[in-house]
């Protein structure tokens, strides 16, 4: 895809640092969102075309799952993973019946550019 | 009389080799692939007092940081990963890499170390969950400074010196960067109700893969 937008959701700023980065070594043209919570990231998706989401799981607040599921919703055409420390196989589980997929942390390129180069759903 | 059969503790000892092999999967994979070396795990029901002594005495009564999430579930307790406060921040920079500007590095080491911690301690509480097959909820990661001997919760009954008469399963791993002056602790605390779920949750857990 040419230039894509990408919406990172992490309460960690560290997360996100680690995140935008290994994203933009990559793409260097492409746009990287940030929210450090579920409702910021609701209120700043309003509106706006995402092409892919990071969401992590637990945060203050709306939770990741809670936020993915919102988010699926209102950006249909967006690929959209969980992207949490935590591993456990209900969280994997809960991923797969949100329609969203999975990454587990640590963040590493291999990772996070795995999940891009897959593309968009339906492109 | 407290504490489990040579047989349990070797199984609870398996079970926590798995996890804590997890979470240094997870460092490993922080450090750009750098070996991580493990200690045996060190299994104790002792006082939450000589819990906090050993920690201290391990750590030379330096000062130390650490993070710590409590958990609750099928069993409960505190998990905490803990570092001489001398040594955290190579590890921050072995994290980061290049991401961050070196003078950003001092307002960023506490968020990287809650970081790392989240990865590490939620590997090592999600690879128990996945074994016992039961979700294990935990709280959000928390940062801790102080000595070795006040980074554990001290609640509790206690006698007339302070000390806290609770008996609690004490584990504690110690973990290193092999080329480099990286290394820090694993520990958890739990109370005798949580460690006996803990040792029945392995026994269940051995019994299934020998298809028992």
């Amino acid at each position: 895809m040419a230039v894509g937008t990408v919406l990172l959701v992490d309460d960690s700023r560290v997360s996100r640092m680690m995140c935008r980065s290994v994203i933009l070594r990559h793409h260097p043209d492409w746009q990287v969102l940030e929210a450090s919570s579920g409702e910021e990231a609701i209120a700043l998706c309003q509106g706006v075309s995402i092409d892919f989401m990071l969401i992590d799981v637990n945060m203050p607040g709306m939770d990741g799952v809670t936020t993915a599921t919102r988010l699926k919703a209102s950006h249909p055409g967006a690929r959209i993973t969980l992207l949490t420390a935590n591993i456990q196989d209900t969280i994997r589980e809960k991923a797969r019946a949100t329609g969203v997929e999975f990454i587990g942390k640590p963040i590493t390129d291999e990772k996070i550019e795995g999940f891009l180069s897959q593309g968009v759903p339906g492109c | 009389m407290l504490g489990f059969s040579e047989l349990q503790r070797d199984a609870i000892t398996e079970v926590l080799n798995i996890a804590i092999g997890r979470a240094a999967a997870a460092l490993n994979q922080m450090v750009d692939d750098e070996e991580v070396r493990l200690s045996v795990p060190c299994l104790d029901f002792i006082s939450r007092s000589e819990a906090a002594r050993r920690l201290h005495a391990e750590t030379g009564g330096a000062p130390t940081v650490a993070v710590k999430q409590c958990f609750a579930g099928p069993v409960a307790g505190d998990i905490l990963l803990i570092f001489p406060e001398s040594r955290s921040l190579e590890l921050v920079r072995l994290m980061l890499r290049n991401t961050a500007p070196l003078e950003a590095m001092t307002e960023l080491e506490r968020e990287a170390l809650v970081e790392v911690g989240n990865v590490l301690l939620n590997a090592c509480l999600g690879s128990i969950a996945n074994l016992f097959r039961r979700p294990i909820d935990s709280s959000l990661p928390v940062y801790l400074e102080a000595g070795g001997d006040a980074i554990l919760n001290l609640d509790g009954e206690a006698d007339k010196e302070g000390r806290s008469l609770d008996t609690v399963m004490f584990v504690h791993v110690e973990f290193a960067l092999a080329q480099r002056d990286v290394r820090g602790y694993l520990a958890c605390v739990m109370d005798i109700a949580s460690a006996q779920a803990f040792g029945q949750h392995v026994e269940d857990y051995v019994l299934q893969a020998i298809g028992g």
